[in-house]
């Protein structure tokens, strides 16, 4: 079972680089060898190539909508109808729209959000309370990569 | 009575754009105004900042072709430090450059003009969108990706997968590229080069039908800008700035870029704030110029690499004399400007001093004042500073490829809305041409933008007294 895990956000708009962060310290930390890593400024429509090979694919943002240390994890469905406010790049749920219109399938996917204190100019900095953020995305992004893994080697029909 | 059709947003764009079209009495239009209403202030706020940090600060500047700025602030940089870079740095910056070009000009090809150029511009936004061309045309827009992909990979296989790549730095670039990754990348673009190919041989049988855009599509008898190679050549990432009028003759040539303040000069307008970049002898409006790709292939004598020639010979053959004055060819432009990205960068990686560990100068700032500049997929970009003894940025200009193109943007909105806009009755397929007029020109404006497909325009016309007269919506479907 292939997962790619891609982390978007602007790395100098404070706790906006969460997605980005997470997705680099979930890399050097080390992932199974059928997990992919993937950071972002936003996502791009070559990215859907990379979506079609996968069967799960797990999204990491941050979120102006959630206290900092507050993580919301939610399955995201692809969409036909483009929901974004420029062209040059794409919601996730735009992205796996294009990867089922296009190559007949798209990855059971999931959006892990973040809440940010801080959107202001900082270069690959967190606030404190991103900081916190940081730490309970890592844990939520773990348990989602481990409980897939688990799944998938005990062969289970995903 | 005199009424006012505004159009907003022009596309679902970061950078928020208007489009303003006057009509006169009888329902003509009388003038259109392309109005960029955001204001971002990069020159100014790069102020008080150490000028080794201004590549990943105006880096910031688009999130789309960040390589663009990266480049032409590395370019000041090295001009600050009076150094000349290692070749082989240099073609490492080259091959990054091309590679951008590569998927920049795909997603403007394939994912934002094609549901016109495929269904029309009259055809139901319902299907005329990129939904509609994966449906109808899937090899088309999985080419598109591909393409992309392929670029994007090579610039993360340059720069390494930060999202904002240091790897450029002033001097050069601060790592040598590895045979490895040498040969990984020349692995990847005989499928780029088919895929070009294909595509444009695909768009050469389209490019008949639409000889009532090509003749209206901001089809202007303007100038072109572009950096030429010394002996005249496509040129992308340094060389010399070349200028030629609507008759084809050279008015500069060889120009330093260094100098580029002595032939460019930039006006101000009360309704938009982009800038109006002019051609300084002629004064302003009337030094109105183009620049990107149709200036590009304008301007050069030959491409140096074996298809995009053919190519380039195809699309001088678009015009039966002089340059090629429409603005709709800019897609034709970019499809040979693709095929030159790859052919050129197996050229240099092919090269075995490609692999040379020399790759960088090091110098400290020895100069108060520097310009770089380069060829972004939209045109020309520059990039001018000056630095103060401690190496603090004091002033900063940056001329924008999209803004050299503003005075043409609104002639070309005035061209298309005169031919296709009835003031009398609006109808959805008029306002998509004066909208794919703009794509034409894929403007960059603050980060990027164009949109494809289902837009939520909204226009009004107003009659004198500011009243609203009549309306057309476009989401799912019209609304009058």
């Amino acid at each position: 079972m292939k997962i790619l895990i891609i982390g978007y956000g602007s790395p100098i708009r404070g706790d906006d680089a969460l997605g980005p962060l997470v997705a680099d310290r979930l890399e050097q930390d080390g992932v199974p060898a059928d997990v992919a890593v993937i950071a972002r400024h936003i996502l791009t429509a070559e990215l859907v190539a990379d979506l079609a090979v996968v069967d799960q694919a797990i999204f990491l943002d941050a979120a102006v909508d959630l206290e900092p240390g507050a993580v919301r994890c939610q399955p995201l469905i692809p969409t036909t109808s483009p929901a974004s406010s420029m062209a040059h790049f794409l919601d996730p749920r735009e992205l796996l729209g294009w990867c089922a219109a296009l190559y007949g399938h798209a990855p059971d996917s999931v959006l892990i959000t973040g809440g940010g204190a801080s959107f202001d100019y900082a270069d690959y900095r967190l606030s404190p309370g991103g900081e916190m953020t940081l730490t309970a995305m890592l844990a939520q992004a773990r348990r989602l990569i481990h409980a897939h893994v688990a799944l998938s080697r005990s062969g289970a029909i995903l | 009575m005199s009424r006012t059709i505004s159009i907003e947003p022009v596309t679902r764009i970061e950078g928020h754009a208007r489009i303003s079209l006057q009509l006169g009495d009888e329902g003509e239009v009388e003038d259109a105004r392309f109005h960029l209403t955001q204001f971002r202030g990069f020159e100014k706020f790069c102020e008080g900042r150490p000028y080794r940090e201004m590549p990943a600060l105006t880096a910031r500047t688009c999130g789309i072709c960040p390589v663009s700025h990266l480049l032409a602030s590395n370019k000041a940089c090295d001009h600050l430090l009076s150094v000349s870079i290692p070749p082989t740095g240099e073609h490492l910056r080259r091959i990054m450059n091309l590679a951008q070009f590569t998927q920049s000009h795909a997603l403007s090809f394939f994912h934002l003009s094609s549901p016109d150029l495929l269904f029309g511009w009259d055809a139901d936004p319902a299907t005329r969108n990129i939904f509609g061309v994966m449906r109808e045309h899937p090899d088309l827009a999985k080419d598109g990706i591909r393409l992309r992909q392929i670029g994007q990979t090579i610039i993360e296989m340059l720069g390494g997968k930060k999202i904002h790549p240091t790897w450029v730095v002033p001097g050069g670039v601060n790592e040598p590229l590895t045979l490895e990754k040498r040969d990984a990348m020349l692995k990847l673009l005989p499928e780029g080069l088919e895929i070009a190919r294909r595509t444009y041989d695909f768009f050469k049988t389209l490019v008949p039908k639409f000889k009532h855009e090509a003749d209206h599509f901001g089809t202007l008898p303007t100038m072109f800008l572009s950096l030429v190679t010394p002996q005249g050549n496509l040129e992308h990432y340094d060389g010399l700035l070349r200028i030629k009028d609507a008759k084809g003759r050279i008015v500069e040539d060889m120009v330093p870029p260094e100098d580029y303040e002595r032939i460019i000069g930039e006006a101000v307008e009360d309704f938009s704030y982009m800038k109006f970049p002019y051609y300084k002898p002629q004064g302003y409006p009337k030094g109105i110029y183009r620049v990107g790709p149709l200036a590009r292939l304008n301007n050069a004598q030959a491409c140096g690499t074996p298809y995009a020639d053919v190519a380039l010979a195809e699309f001088h053959m678009l015009q039966e004399s002089g340059p090629i004055a429409s603005s709709f060819h800019y897609h034709y432009a970019r499809l040979v400007e693709i095929i030159y990205a790859i052919e050129m960068m197996e050229r240099l990686l092919k090269d075995p001093t490609i692999l040379d560990t020399r790759v960088r100068a090091r110098a400290r700032s020895n100069r108060a004042e520097g310009i770089g500049v380069s060829e972004a997929p939209r045109g020309t970009l520059i990039h001018h500073y000056r630095i103060d003894d401690e190496g603090l940025i004091t002033w900063v200009n940056l001329i924008i490829a999209t803004g050299h193109n503003n005075l043409a943007m609104n002639q070309a909105i005035r061209q298309v809305a005169e031919a296709y806009v009835d003031g009398k009755h609006l109808q959805e397929g008029m306002l998509n041409r004066v909208e794919a007029v703009i794509r034409c020109f894929d403007p960059c404006l603050s980060c990027a933008s164009h949109a494809f497909g289902q837009m939520p325009l909204w226009i009004e016309l107003k009659n004198a007294s500011g009243q609203v007269i009549d309306t057309l919506t476009r989401s799912t479907e019209c609304h009058r």
